[in-house]
């Protein structure tokens, strides 16, 4: 009887739980790439397509770096004993890439790049509504 | 022609910007880690939501590192003040 109890009162299995942070995985990177659709509008409209693109090429960049830096925390304590800093190589190799190609600005780039940041204050904005009950 | 005492500073800015910007958030990454793992080995069930917060944390984090990083690159290889 009381194996049977213990087992009842076992923990959630961890792919339970992971679930949780899958979904917010998903959802910082939907909305990383809905917020860079707007600005990609706004941008083009308000100064050129040519800055337009540098923006766009930067923040499909940080989409990629948040996606390698969620990867990385999620295989962290299980396959690795610690966090790589892969996702860093990628952002140094783009700005690398925009300093040597003529074509290329390092600013609108590098804003461009720092959009997975405006979604993480946006999400952090929707967790601390008082109707949110997450 | 460059000059040697600006490209020789640039240098070193660099390298005072890239290594004095990893300093606090490699401290803070390593605090954050620690403390998640932790709370993960208490609260199994909890890993997913530990995890996200987790994931929160370091990407604000690491942006400070990638400030420094800007700065670093940009001086090394569209340095302004080398014509």
């Amino acid at each position: 009887m009381s194996e049977v109890s213990q087992q009842n009162s076992l923990p959630v299995e961890p792919n339970d739980s992971m679930q949780e942070y899958y979904q917010l995985q998903q959802e910082l990177l939907v909305t990383t790439v809905i917020l860079t659709g707007i600005i990609f509008v706004f941008v083009w409209y308000f100064y050129s397509l040519s800055i337009a693109l540098n923006y766009l090429l930067g923040a499909c960049t940080g989409v990629v770096y948040l996606k390698v830096l969620a990867r990385n925390v999620g295989q962290f304590g299980r396959e690795k004993s610690q966090i790589g800093k892969s996702q860093l190589v990628i952002f140094v190799g783009l700005i690398i890439v925009a300093t040597q190609w003529k074509q290329l600005q390092v600013l609108p780039i590098f804003l461009g790049f720092l959009t997975y940041k405006g979604t993480l204050i946006v999400y952090m904005l929707r967790t601390l509504m008082p109707s949110n009950s997450r | 022609m460059v000059d040697p005492t600006v490209a020789s500073a640039s240098v070193l800015a660099a390298a005072l910007s890239i290594g004095l910007a990893s300093v606090g958030p490699g401290i803070g990454q390593g605090n954050a880690s620690g403390q998640a793992v932790e709370g993960i080995a208490r609260q199994p069930e909890a890993e997913g939501k530990i995890r996200g917060t987790l994931l929160l944390t370091l990407a604000f984090m690491e942006s400070l590192t990638i400030y420094g990083l800007v700065i670093a690159l940009v001086l090394l290889f569209a340095n302004p003040f080398i014509g």
